[in-house]
């Protein structure tokens, strides 16, 4: 059971992306009013993309060039921690959040410095605007996590789980709020609309896009498929909030592709409705998750030590 | 302990002969000796880290001092270790970083002699146990410092920066000097062992024993605000004293702070909460300054703040702990604390080399002014990218695990229960976290700047070559130590948790150092499979494409991009300072061009310590104004002084006869 639970788990981390990012094409198609590409077109993009040789600066030094391995490596890592279906997730030890939040962070750094390594103006504004923005993120997540780990009484991820299951009026409350939040962060993670656009093509208005201007072939393969997992694992987070632990595997099973896909529609719907946020507004965006948090804290030390 | 004694003895008797050597060789003898001196000092430390058992030896100075007990125990050990094993890689550093100093400078001699003077008073301050004798060496460890910071006097800015370092310890040993009195008064004693005994009766003492503690030692350390002198300082001195200098001297500050919490043991809750709440704000205020600067060694000099903030958070959880009798998050917060301080010791010191070494290539401080400087001096480049990794706490190196342990205290102090705690302790773990994505966005910048992209100027374009070999070696032995205390994260947490087994009790210390050690062993087996997971994903990488055709950087269109071009650091931090403008004093110089044919035009800005702008500048401003009042008393007559010195007399006469 515990290898088939392991396997699962891996499919979904490493090709689910693929799916939700299929899904999020078709949604945006079928609000323009398109037919759209096939669900599996990411997928048959990367593999082209494998295929082809890349090209490389002469400005770029070695960063550039182990930069897309560890940005993929750190977010299969990170995967390792997070729980999919049924709460189960392959490394389960204390704490995860801290390790997952920080192995995270190495794959941005090294992202960061090899935008930087080309010498572009373009991809160090893109460099710029991404440390500064998901910086911001990082200490709203810690507060989420600590504060509903400390209602379950134990910090490993499993807590959130728990959490619902004993959950009341305020409860609730709290998890929609959650769940917003983690929706803030997910969008800024993985640069969607409205912080980002990555369909657009116009270089001074993008973030996470313009970053990867310069990388080609499997380098870009493994930077869009790394930028795509962290999207299954932030969701997968979100997913574990709302789906109760002790529902059968095959309706657990169910009930999370089920969620995953309804974000992904959910991210296309966003991209097909609203336009990305000026600069300046993003901040205001940004914050948002860190005022959602306090929230959560508030509500959460109510419901632990009484009005 | 008296193989201890030889060490001290040789590092001063080193400094000692420089004075009698060509100058050619004067580094080199001192490196050697140095050498024997460290192994003389670490030997008994580590006996006694690893048997536990604190050795000592009494000197008896009558009349003077009395009886001067040196003693040897974990706490001291483990700082005798760290300070011996950077300095003495400061030194060795120095031999190529002096090189051009060589037979130019006058004050090259002075600063052969204070370098192992300064190391040998470190050591002192670490094992002496008697107040006076305290003071002393504490006095000299300044000194030596204040000497080896002054090292280019004939710049403005280097004497400036030096006075006020002096001035900053003099006022902060006024506070020690108290403390001590203080504690010797009520004791009967100057014995460090006979002060545990004035709580008994008197425990309000506490409060005032350590807030005296944490503003002396606590300026030293660098805690906001009295953290001003740092970023003055720091960019002034030769790069391997600011390495020694941030990475061992200013945790003899934290030494003393943890040194007075051993003689107070049980805190109140008043400084337990206080050293939280002041340790998370330093930590903050560190980075955002850190994040702004743009002279190299000024950004480390603020980050050393940060991270004597983030050791900070770890005592004040370790004190929290103690106060709640929870010995769990009472090991944690202070294992968390020393782990850090070793960490820190050995990235910022390998940092400060790095910087050390550029500046010697590039004759520059300004990071706007390198660049690309990954292809001239490609080791350089490699160490100082692994201590900024290992700096932003990012796994597997080994700054992440003493923030881990932090964390962990923090999250473990949760199940006591007080709302007001609750909050506060979330509160403090969300704002290290900030501080941890605050550090990726300063070590981001400084390495991008520095290493990466095109030369900016000049003075980067012509660099040749690395930097040599006794350079080298000592930037590659730190290197290689962040990454191996960071993998082997268990073992080294046995040294450290046990410097730390006086704060827990004995009794309590052995079922919590288990619990912690099965956690770092689970995170162990999680950095291994990270590092399988690179390798692999490497391996594929390697495979799927083996060649690669190499062109210009995409410019988007336009194909005559050029250095100039590129994203400078003010402007890779502009969407940060943009949103923080109101902690911020900016300063703008510009010169607008004018005219049909304008000559000259130009544009500044930089920004300035609010704390030094609104707090210290004001103060020193006024002190001016009402001590110039005085300037008359001084009219260069000398009858009229020793007129002064006798009217001093007879007022401490009549003082003494009518108050005593």
């Amino acid at each position: 059971m515990i290898i088939l639970l392991i396997l699962l788990n891996l499919i979904l981390i490493l090709f689910f992306p693929f799916i939700m990012l299929g899904i999020i094409k078709k949604t945006k198609a079928f609000w323009g009013g398109r037919k759209g590409v096939v669900l599996l077109q990411p997928l048959y993009d990367f593999v082209r993309l494998l295929k082809k040789q890349p090209v490389v600066s002469s400005t770029t030094s070695f960063v550039f060039k182990l930069a897309p391995v560890i940005a993929l490596a750190t977010s299969i890592t990170a995967g390792l921690f997070v729980p999919t279906v049924m709460g189960f997730s392959i490394i389960n030890i204390d704490f995860a959040f801290i390790v997952f939040a920080y192995i995270l962070g190495l794959g941005k750094f090294f992202a960061v410095i090899s935008a930087m390594d080309t010498g572009s103006s373009f991809e160090g504004m893109g460099a710029s605007r991404e440390a500064c923005f998901t910086s911001l993120i990082e200490p709203a997540f810690f507060i989420i996590m600590a504060s509903i780990g400390a209602v379950a009484g134990f910090y490993t991820f499993q807590s959130l789980n728990v959490f619902l299951y004993n959950a009341d009026i305020l409860g609730l409350c709290i998890i929609i709020l959650a769940v917003v939040a983690l929706m803030i962060m997910l969008l800024t993670e993985t640069s969607r609309v409205p912080v980002d656009d990555p369909a657009t093509h116009l270089e001074l208005t993008m973030i996470h896009e313009v970053m990867i201007l310069d990388n080609s072939g499997c380098d870009l393969a493994f930077l869009s498929w790394a930028s795509a997992i962290k999207m299954v694992l932030i969701s997968s987070i979100i997913a574990n909030l709302v789906i109760p632990y002790n529902l059968p595997f095959g309706i657990s099973i169910a009930l999370y592709i089920v969620l995953l896909m309804f974000i992904a529609f959910l991210i296309g719907t966003i991209e097909s409705a609203i336009a990305r946020f000026r600069m300046s507004h993003v901040f205001e965006f940004v914050f948002a998750m860190s005022a959602v948090a306090l929230v959560i804290l508030s509500l959460i030390t109510i419901r632990i030590y009484g009005g | 302990m008296e193989i201890f004694f030889i060490g001290i003895l040789l590092f001063v008797l080193s400094g000692v002969f420089s004075l009698f050597c060509r100058e050619n060789i004067k580094l080199k003898m001192i490196t050697v000796l140095s050498f024997f001196a460290s192994i003389f000092a670490i030997i008994p430390a580590f006996k006694t880290l690893l048997l536990g058992l604190p050795e000592g030896l009494i000197c008896n100075w009558n009349g003077v001092f009395g009886e001067v007990p040196f003693v040897i125990d974990i706490l001291s050990a483990f700082f005798i270790i760290i300070i011996s094993f950077v300095s003495f890689l400061g030194v060795l550093y120095s031999n190529g970083y002096m090189k051009p100093y060589e037979g130019k400078s006058k004050k090259f001699a002075s600063h052969c002699f204070f370098l192992p003077m300064l190391t040998a008073s470190m050591l002192l301050v670490t094992v002496v146990q008697n107040a006076l004798f305290f003071l002393v060496v504490w006095e000299l460890m300044s000194l030596s410092s204040f000497f080896l910071v002054i090292f280019e006097d004939d710049k403005k800015e280097v004497l400036s920066a030096g006075i006020k370092y002096l001035i900053y310890m003099h006022i902060s040993v006024v506070f020690i000097i108290a403390l001590m009195a203080l504690m010797s008064v009520k004791a009967g004693s100057y014995d460090f062992e006979t002060f545990k005994t004035i709580f008994i009766e008197k425990p309000y003492l506490k409060d005032i024993i350590f807030f005296l503690a944490f503003l002396g030692f606590g300026t030293k350390a660098g805690f906001v605000p009295m953290h001003n002198w740092l970023p003055d300082a720091h960019p002034v001195a030769p790069s391997h004293v600011s390495a020694i200098m941030s990475a061992v001297m200013i945790k003899t500050g934290l030494y003393g702070i943890l040194r007075v919490l051993l003689i107070i043991d049980k805190p109140t809750a008043l400084i337990a909460f206080f050293m939280l709440c002041v340790s998370v704000l330093t930590a903050l205020y560190g980075i955002v300054y850190a994040v702004t600067q743009k002279d190299i060694k000024k950004i480390l000099a603020y980050s050393s703040v940060e991270n004597i903030g983030i050791a900070g958070i770890g005592i004040g959880v370790g004190m929290i702990g103690m106060f709640y009798n929870n010995s769990v998050v009472t090991l944690l917060g202070f294992s968390g604390a020393i782990f850090h301080i070793l960490n820190h010791s050995i990235f910022k010191s390998l940092l400060f080399m790095g910087a050390g070494s550029v500046y010697l290539k590039t004759h520059t401080k300004n990071i706007e002014k390198l660049g690309g400087l990954i292809k001239s001096m490609p080791k350089t480049a490699v160490f100082f990218l692994i201590a900024c990794l290992s700096i932003c706490a990012l796994p597997p190196f080994n700054g992440f695990i003493g923030e881990f342990l932090i964390y962990l205290g923090l999250f473990g102090s949760l199940k006591m229960d007080t709302s007001g705690l609750f909050i506060l302790i979330i509160l403090s773990a969300a704002g290290l976290a900030l501080v941890g994505t605050l550090a990726l966005l300063c070590f981001t910048k400084i390495f991008s700047i520095t290493f990466l992209g095109l030369p900016r100027h000049e003075c980067s374009q012509k660099v040749d070559a690395d930097v040599s070999k006794t350079m080298l070696i000592p930037m590659g032995c730190l290197a290689l130590l962040t990454l191996l205390i960071g993998i082997s994260a268990p073992i080294v947490f046995v040294p450290v948790s046990c410097s730390v087994a006086d704060f827990v009790g004995v009794q309590y210390f052995y079922t919590d150092f288990v619990a912690i050690l099965s956690v770092l062993v689970k995170l162990f087996l999680c950095f291994g499979l990270f590092i399988l997971i690179f390798v692999i994903v490497y391996v594929v990488r390697m495979l799927i494409c083996r060649k690669s055709i190499v062109y210009n950087t995409w410019g988007c269109g336009y194909d005559k991009g050029n250095n100039h071009i590129q994203y400078t650091a003010s402007s890779y931090i502009g969407p940060f300072s943009s949103i923080m403008t109101p902690l911020f004093k900016k300063i703008f110089d510009v010169k607008k061009p004018k005219g049909l044919f304008p000559k000259d035009a130009h544009y500044n800005s930089s920004i300035e310590d609010v704390e030094e702008a609104y707090l210290i500048n004001p103060i020193v401003k006024f002190d001016e104004k009402f001590l110039s009042k005085f300037e008359r008393l001084q009219d260069g007559n000398i009858q009229h002084y020793i007129l002064y010195g006798l009217i001093f007399l007879i007022l401490a006469l009549v003082g003494v006869v009518f108050l005593g």
